[in-house]
């Protein structure tokens, strides 16, 4: 089996390659890029930096053919397309994602810094959600059709149908503005200004955290939160009704090693299922939510250098993105043998 | 459905072939079947009794009473003694289910004994209500929908009905234990077979790990699995059908229960070794003189050669309850002569011979017939069948009927 999983690695290779050029080939013909980028800057700026240089070549706007392949030059885009795939792969290798158009800063010393919030946010999310829905889940089963079971049932499905970055707004107005609600939460950010923050102790910092953290991780959870529970409740039950758990009452098990140990075992398989995705969904973040709160993480991000044609910064996003997917497939496979000891891999 | 298809028909085979001998044997057969009966009977040893295949034989026979009391003379069938001792007495069985369609009473007043140390049979179709029977014997009935509303069923004397959760959990498994039909299911798919047949010996008898695990090697063996220490640590999954139905066979003797309820056990298994399985079953009585076995069938073969008392039920009331010798012998409810004559039973020359059928269909159990449960389809039905449901009649010292044309002493249950 273990042969399986190295064939899976290497099979990764060739994937990851063949999805960077398929990225690398898009954003390259995608219009705008670098030199657009200039020319806007050029002509919003008034051109005063041309006043110096020489003959002014109107078909580009204002901007000499000079200063054109300069910038041609500096992001490599004199070359063939195919020098320059080879040329930005090797650099990728070295986790060299070059430097970001709109910012002139290195993309993978931005890329960096947001990680930690997308990452902090999306696994605290995660953690969360396990832990409240598959007790929760497990609590339905037992109660299945009890008052409690359609109350929470209720509850689950109304957060079911709002969007998370829906609920988010909402939460705002009520919970973090004065005019329509409570002042208990901040507004935006996920955590106080760096001034402040710096002063705090470990656990103050902590806190601040936390406080900063509930409303955007709510909204983040919602939409799992129903799938989870419902997903939990439905495949326990099912495990209920078989008959293996019929033999393990049968031998005079107490019902709650019935339950958990025989029955809830069963019921890890499909929710192992998500966990392979949350390496991916983790880091890109989600844009909505993340700019409902003003938070500067992976979604925020990608979706402002999509819309300024930051390249390199787009680029860089998406093989992290596809070189985790890749992964989490693979941890996936590799849980699902751990849940399913049925399941073998050749 | 290929396979449980092929499956009938070898076992259709078997049963003709087995049939097929003793009609032809008829008059001359007599010593001859009763060294083959003999050979049988040693085959499924480690059981005081054997005299089912003998009765089926006999019953085979019934036609030519000559040679059916000359091999009784011969056979010398021991009269049916149980010991005095009553182990589990069922009182007045209700159970029902509440179904979106209704009540559904699937036990509707049984009352037997189970006398120590004896095998005693449970036959009847589909939804004659024994599985039921068993599994509220053993508290397993689900509920909702499903809830034991009237009775009493007396274990050692204890009310099994009146018992907490948690000592009914001390009884399961170890006094009273249980051998599900689906070996391929009734194990737990993700745990090894070692730690399902520890976990039983560690809650019951607070063995510790090793300890454990040393048993259910013992045990693995006892039911005759190779290579038991190894085998241990293997799924499930790793095991066949029959090897499966050995893992809980060994995990239902791990306690050396006083009763051993069997429902069904080897009726999903290759008729090959249904008689492995069910003498492995019978070992129960080899560690325990005491102990008896309940088998719940619809194969009136296994009867024969397993049980020495029956019960027949249909429509989740007992039809009638007898010594298997009498039972074969000398049927009594129009329902068990039923049950016999839909055994194949060719003989030669004839090619072409229906199987005999009990007409029509068991009724739905949300809609019984008001009077006998059998009139719908008994063909000796008279007007009073229809209105009033019989009583159970005692006929002979083990042997009751419910049926209005039977004569003999109504008894009170």
């Amino acid at each position: 089996m273990w042969s399986y999983f190295a064939r899976r690695f290497l099979l990764a290779i060739p994937t990851l390659l063949f999805s960077t050029l398929i990225v690398f080939l898009v954003v390259q013909k995608a219009p705008g890029g670098p030199v657009e980028a200039a020319i806007m800057a050029s002509q919003m700026g008034g051109g005063q930096g041309e006043a110096g240089g020489g003959a002014v070549d109107m078909a580009n706007n204002g901007v000499s053919q000079a200063s054109i392949d300069a910038i041609k030059k500096y992001y490599d885009l004199d070359k063939p397309i195919h020098v320059r795939f080879y040329r930005w792969g090797k650099k990728i290798l070295r986790l060299d994602f070059g430097v970001s158009s709109n910012f002139g800063k290195p993309v993978w010393d931005m890329l960096k810094g947001r990680f930690k919030i997308s990452i902090s946010l999306g696994l605290l999310g995660f953690f969360l959600s396990y832990m409240i829905c598959i007790p929760l889940g497990i609590f339905k089963a037992i109660k299945h059709n009890g008052y409690f079971d359609f109350g929470s049932s209720v509850l689950v499905f109304a957060g079911y149908s709002i969007p998370g970055w829906a609920f988010g707004m909402l939460a705002l107005m009520y919970f973090a503005s004065p005019d329509y609600g409570y002042e208990w939460f901040p507004l935006n950010g996920i955590q106080s200004s760096p001034d402040v923050f710096k002063e705090l102790s470990t656990w103050g910092k902590l806190m601040d955290y936390a406080h900063h953290a509930i409303l955007p991780v709510g909204a983040y959870m919602l939409g799992s939160f129903a799938r989870l529970t419902i997903l939990t409740k439905n495949s326990l039950m099912e495990n209920l009704g078989q008959d293996y758990v019929r033999t393990a009452f049968a031998k005079g098990l107490p019902e709650r090693r019935v339950i958990v140990v025989h029955a809830m075992r069963n019921s890890l398989i499909p929710l192992a299922t998500g966990l392979g995705h949350i390496f991916s969904l983790v880091l890109a973040g989600s844009y909505l939510i993340e700019s409902v709160f003003q938070i500067e993480g992976m979604g925020m991000l990608g979706f402002k250098a999509i819309i300024n044609k930051d390249i390199n910064i787009v680029m860089g996003i998406l093989v992290i993105s596809t070189a985790l997917s890749l992964f989490g497939n693979i941890v996936q496979d590799v849980l699902y043998c751990i849940f399913d000891p049925r399941i073998r891999f050749k | 459905m290929g396979r449980k298809g092929k499956r009938r028909d070898v076992q259709q085979k078997k049963r003709d072939k087995r049939l097929r001998q003793r009609e032809a044997g008829k008059a001359k057969a007599a010593a001859e079947q009763e060294r083959a009966a003999s050979q049988r009977a040693k085959a499924v040893s480690g059981r005081q009794s054997s005299v089912g295949a003998e009765v089926l034989a006999i019953a085979a026979e019934s036609s030519a009473t000559e040679p059916v009391a000359k091999a009784k003379k011969e056979l010398n069938i021991p009269e049916y003694k149980p010991s005095e001792k009553s182990l589990l007495k069922v009182r007045d069985l209700h159970t029902r289910f509440r179904t979106e369609a209704g009540l559904a009473n699937a036990v509707c007043g049984v009352s037997f004994d189970v006398y120590e140390g004896e095998v005693l049979g449970i036959v009847g179709e589909s939804g004659s209500g024994k599985s039921v029977t068993s599994l509220s014997i053993m508290r397993l009935i689900p509920n909702p929908p499903g809830e034991i509303h009237k009775g009493s069923i007396l274990f050692q004397g204890k009310e099994l009905l009146d018992l907490g959760w948690e000592d009914m959990r001390r009884i399961r498994g170890k006094e009273i234990a249980m051998i599900f039909q689906e070996p391929m299911t009734a194990l737990n798919p993700v745990y090894t077979v070692g730690f399902q047949i520890m976990e039983i010996l560690e809650h019951h008898e607070n063995l510790s790990k090793p300890e454990a695990f040393q048993r259910g090697v013992k045990l693995l063996e006892e039911v005759g699995i190779p290579d038991a220490e190894r085998r241990m640590t293997d799924y499930p999954h790793q095991f066949s059908g029959g090897m499966r139905q050995r893992v809980v066979i060994a995990m239902a003797l791990a306690c050396d229960p006083s009763l051993l309820i069997a429902d069904e056990p080897t009726t999903a298994l290759d008729v090959t070794i249904q008689a492995q399985i069910l003498e492995l079953m019978l070992k129960v009585k080899a560690k325990r003189k005491d102990a008896a076995v309940m088998l719940i069938t619809h194969d009136l073969a296994v009867v024969a050669e397993t049980c020495e008392r029956v019960i027949v039920m249909y429509g989740g009331k007992v039809q009638e309850m007898a010594p298997v010798s009498q039972l074969f012998k000398d049927p009594k409810h129009p329902y068990t002569l039923g049950l016999l004559s839909s055994l194949p039973k060719p003989v030669r020359g004839k090619k072409e011979r229906k199987l005999k059928t009990i007409p029509g269909m068991v009724p739905n159990i949300h809609n019984f017939p008001k009077g006998c449960r059998f009139s719908t389809r008994c063909d000796v039905v008279e007007d009073r069948c229809h209105d009033n449901e019989p009583e159970l009649h005692k006929l002979g010292d083990y042997h009751y009927v419910r049926c209005h044309l039977v004569e003999g002493d109504k008894i009170e249950v």
